[in-house]
């Protein structure tokens, strides 16, 4: 993960590092370009660069490491830097915003929601994706990384350049509005009101 | 062991440390080890409504956001022309 350069690797090794390491994670990373921009052309434009960047500094990347959580890296570093600003979306909550205001390790926990179990997984993946896409960006960007594309807190946190405690926290956030979003949809569709006697 | 059922007498209805509790359960969830955690969580999940039902909801949150949030196809001719502008990079 450092971008620190250990040592040239000979053309072949980049060949190989590059077609074996790198390609494979394609589709993950479309996919994920594609959450962040709402876009196919921005996606595709964003994953190009990546792995344009991938190369260029394929002499900082260990051979044999996590490359799928060094390129997610890269990824979304790009888009913070140079798709953020000319996104088509009126702009979100932004992140200091959100973590100042809510001080990132002092989480409430609560038991909030009614929402049930039983009706989550009745609901239809359109019903999902809509529920994460209208999540602001940082928040959506969390449950990608991992729920979708499994990462680990600790790779997390170097994915995104912020502190386990962060990462946990803000994963917790992220969770309790995509929650508030899918209640509010099982309430307008009317799943699982039949129980509710209390 | 009959305690799958979404509720059972033998759970309290209040939960002592909610707080707690729930970091804990997600932490479990989202398989991070914590020290103890098999025994804690099965604790909770015997004896504890707001924790059996909270760990529930959120192991069905994780499990459709993984298994049916649509995934988007990869356009055609995206991989073969990163391969292409590697090509003339080099
Ligand atoms: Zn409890």
């Amino acid at each position: 993960m450092s971008e620190v350069q250990r040592r040239k690797y000979s053309q072949e090794e980049r060949s190989v590092i590059f077609d074996g390491e790198f390609m494979p994670h394609i589709d993950s990373m479309y996919n994920f370009a594609f959450r962040l921009t709402f876009d196919e052309d921005d996606a595709k434009d964003l994953v190009q660069d990546t792995y344009m960047k991938a190369f260029r500094f394929i002499n900082s990347f260990e051979q044999g490491t996590n490359a799928k959580a060094w390129l997610f890296r890269i990824l979304k570093n790009s888009f913070i830097n140079d798709y953020r600003k000319k996104s088509k979306k009126p702009a979100t909550v932004d992140y200091q915003e959100v973590e100042t205001f809510y001080n990132s390790d002092d989480v409430d926990y609560q038991s909030t929601s009614d929402l049930r179990a039983e009706s989550v997984k009745d609901m239809l993946g359109d019903e999902i994706s809509n529920a994460l896409n209208g999540l602001a960006v940082d928040f959506r960007t969390v449950i990608i990384l991992a729920d979708l594309e499994g990462f680990t807190y600790e790779e997390m946190a170097k994915i995104l350049d912020i502190p386990i405690g962060t990462v946990r926290s803000r994963l917790h956030r992220a969770r309790n509005l995509l929650k508030d979003s899918l209640k509010s949809y099982a309430q307008s569709m009317g799943y699982g009101r039949d129980e509710e006697e209390d | 062991m009959e305690n799958k059922d979404a509720s059972s007498p033998e759970r309290k209805l209040q939960c002592s440390d909610v707080g707690k509790c729930f970091q804990l359960l997600e932490r479990i969830l989202d398989g991070e080890l914590v020290e103890g955690g098999n025994e804690m969580l099965q604790e909770k999940l015997d004896q504890c409504q707001p924790c059996f039902a909270h760990f529930h909801l959120e192991q069905a949150i994780r499990e459709v956001l993984k298994t049916k949030c649509t995934k988007q196809p990869l356009p055609d001719k995206l991989a073969e022309s990163i391969r292409q502008m590697i090509q003339d990079a080099r």
